[in-house]
């Protein structure tokens, strides 16, 4: 009997652990505490070229929609940190960066590319990706961006 | 606009703008100010024994365009004072020939190999290049070269593509490149196999310029195999025909028993010896597997390149080169090390027998004949606070050549039959960011 | 029968070989790239262009930051 107990209790453990891996709150992106804003995930890098054309247009989208509900989101794959605060010392950045040296993000979500931009919707749902950055392709996403913008959920 | 229009509507609109030769450019990171990189470099190169000397100066600019189109431009000019072998043998006593404008005469010393008449000339050369992206995984490039001296003009045209695969971490590019030389030589051209004659005797010299067309082909291929490591292999198919002689070069008549040139009476001035003009066949075709890897080991770079040629002149080469870039203080240190080493070309010959029949073609020239050379060098680089980078380098290139038993004809054994080369080579370079 | 080898081995390369986009910091480096000297690269090869029977060989892209 107490074998039986001990077992489940474990079993309970586990699932409770395994809960708590699945739960946002321990996710470093934490994209469920965005739910009903619309999310740019940027992955960039101190070494990526285009990235020092990227963020100016960043900036410019987090000042300009911000209050609309864009939260602009730098995910730095960079393993080292200096190298990360050198390229913001040159092409700072007034959107939220988080840090993910390791790569892990970077492989969940199996990035096809650098840099690449995930657009998440009011929802929660992936709309979709930008690979790489082009400034002739700005005013598109700028346009994709207000058109999920304007969307209530 | 699918991926496919796009393709094709840049493709349309790049193949009207372009102009150019290709020169690659450098990796550089750039600001948003600093549009413009420049490279430049001063170059000394200095042989032994009073042979040739060239200084050139070269600037590279290439204008950064935004979203990977680059333009870029080269201007080089050199000066080269001095003589080369000139393909006679050396013998135990003087030598005297006419120049090569026919109108004088110059000597060489007893014992000394003897060297084509000093010359000074003035190149000047200019290519340009553009490259941009065609549609995201596919980079177009095309250029423009030219180049004059004194006796010779080079025109030439290039184009090339490349497309990634897996993530980029493999890239496959296709190139071709077409020029035209014309060559106007001092004096005329001699017709092949001809005897030097002499002074004021141009009745062996023909007049106007003669040209020469090469197409190249490269197949290319590179592969990312780690995170530190980089190949790339290349396949390179060559083709020239038109007017491939050296027309300053010539072989010595000589004695089918002694090997000594075979003297002559000149009327008035001219050689004192029977001297021909060489001969080269009017095609040739070169293939070539070239690979290199860059590795990182830490901070320090290794890099290796291996290249093999063979054409169907005879001649085989192999050319391994290793460099090791290690950084030191603000900048860095690269010791390098280059061997290379061919096989004679099929008609080479040291000299020619008189009284036997002439070969069709034939050519005493050193550099189709059978040698290794080997270059040391190292180079210094240093990083200014601004962000560009001045460097220093300097090189010992050495070559060493041999005759075919077979070709060593009586008293030639016994003196210097392969005109050894020995340079100093020293470049200052300054690279910088407007 | 020798050509075919060698294609095969490049493509069998290219399958099991690379890396992901993100790691990508080594390559990206100037020093890593296969073009990091073009100046040098041309000056050499007219200088042993005209001492030599060969000439050429390289080519150029891929490597680098695989950006874009």
């Amino acid at each position: 009997m107490p074998r039986r107990r001990l077992f489940l209790a474990l079993a309970l453990a586990c699932f409770a652990l395994s809960a708590a891996a699945a739960d946002p709150a321990a996710d470093p992106l934490d994209l469920a505490r965005y739910r009903g804003k619309v999310v740019l995930v940027d992955f960039w890098a101190s070494w990526c070229e285009p990235c020092r054309h990227s963020f100016p247009w960043l900036n410019a989208m987090q000042a300009r929609y911000g209050d609309r509900g864009l939260v602009v989101i730098g995910v730095n794959v960079d393993r080292d940190r200096a190298d990360a605060d050198r390229f913001l010392r040159d092409v700072p950045a007034t959107f939220q960066i988080v840090y993910d040296p390791s790569g892990a993000l970077a492989s969940r979500y199996d990035l096809p590319g650098m840099p690449v931009s995930y657009v998440i919707g009011r929802n929660g749902d992936v709309v979709g990706h930008h690979l790489g950055f082009r400034s002739g392709q700005s005013d598109d996403r700028e346009a994709e961006l207000q058109q999920l913008l304007e969307k209530s959920q | 606009m699918s991926d496919k229009d796009t393709f094709n509507a840049t493709l349309a609109a790049a193949t009207c703008a372009l102009l150019g030769s290709a020169v690659a450019t450098p990796v550089v990171a750039q600001e948003e100010a600093s549009r413009w990189s420049f490279d430049s470099t001063l170059l000394y190169y200095g042989e032994s024994d009073d042979r040739v000397q060239d200084v050139s100066a070269a600037v590279s600019a290439v204008r950064d365009f935004g979203d990977e189109r680059k333009l870029s431009a080269t201007l080089t000019a050199d000066t080269l004072t001095g003589a080369s072998p000139s393909g006679a043998i050396a013998l135990d006593r003087p030598q005297t020939f006419t120049s090569p404008s026919g109108r004088a005469v110059y000597t060489t010393n007893a014992g000394e190999v003897p060297l084509d008449d000093t010359f000074h000339d003035t190149r000047f050369a200019l290519s340009t290049s553009w490259t941009q992206p065609l549609a995201r995984l596919y980079t177009f490039s095309a250029g423009l070269g030219f180049s004059t001296e004194y006796d010779y003009t080079h025109l030439g045209a290039n184009l090339s593509l490349a497309r990634d695969f897996n993530k980029r971490n493999t890239t496959v590019n296709a190139g071709v490149a077409w020029s035209q030389d014309d060559s106007n030589p001092v004096g005329g051209r001699p017709v092949p196999l001809s005897q030097m004659l002499d002074v004021g005797n141009n009745s062996n010299k023909r007049d106007g310029s003669e040209s020469k067309d090469v197409l190249d082909l490269l197949l290319g291929f590179t592969q990312v195999l780690n995170r530190t490591t980089v190949l790339r292999v290349n396949y390179s198919y060559s083709d020239s025909s038109g007017y491939l002689n050296d027309p300053y070069k010539v072989l010595s008549v000589v004695d089918p028993l002694t090997g000594d040139t075979l003297t002559r009476v000149p009327v008035g001035q001219g050689p004192d010896g029977v001297y021909v003009f060489e001969s080269r066949p009017d095609t040739r075709t070169k293939q070539s597997l070239y690979a290199e890897v860059k590795h990182a080991f830490g901070k320090p770079v290794l890099h290796f390149s291996y290249r093999y040629m063979t054409d169907d002149w005879g001649i085989d080469s192999h050319t391994g080169e290793i460099r090791l870039r290690w950084p030191l203080g603000e900048g860095y240190i690269e010791p390098q090390l280059r061997y290379y080493t061919q096989s004679a070309a099929d008609f080479y010959r040291a000299s020619l027998v008189g009284g036997a029949a002439l070969p069709r073609y034939a050519s005493a020239d050193f550099r189709l004949g059978e040698f290794d050379a080997t270059t040391v060098g190292i180079k210094y680089g240093h990083d200014t606070a601004s962000g560009n980078e001045w460097s220093i380098r300097a090189e010992y290139y050495q070559q060493s050549g041999s005759v075919p038993q077979q070709q060593i004809i009586g008293n030639q054994a016994g003196r210097q039959q392969y005109p050894d080369l020995s340079a100093l080579i020293v470049q200052f370079g300054y690279r910088f960011k407007l | 029968m020798k050509k075919t080898s060698l294609c095969l081995v490049l493509l069998a390369l290219s399958g099991c070989a690379g890396v992901q986009p993100w790691e990508r910091d080594v390559l990206a480096r100037p020093e890593m790239s296969l073009d990091t000297a073009p100046l040098d690269a041309a000056i050499d090869d007219h200088i042993y262009f005209s001492k030599e029977a060969s000439s050429g060989g390289r080519g150029f892209g891929g490597g680098g930051c695989g950006c874009n």
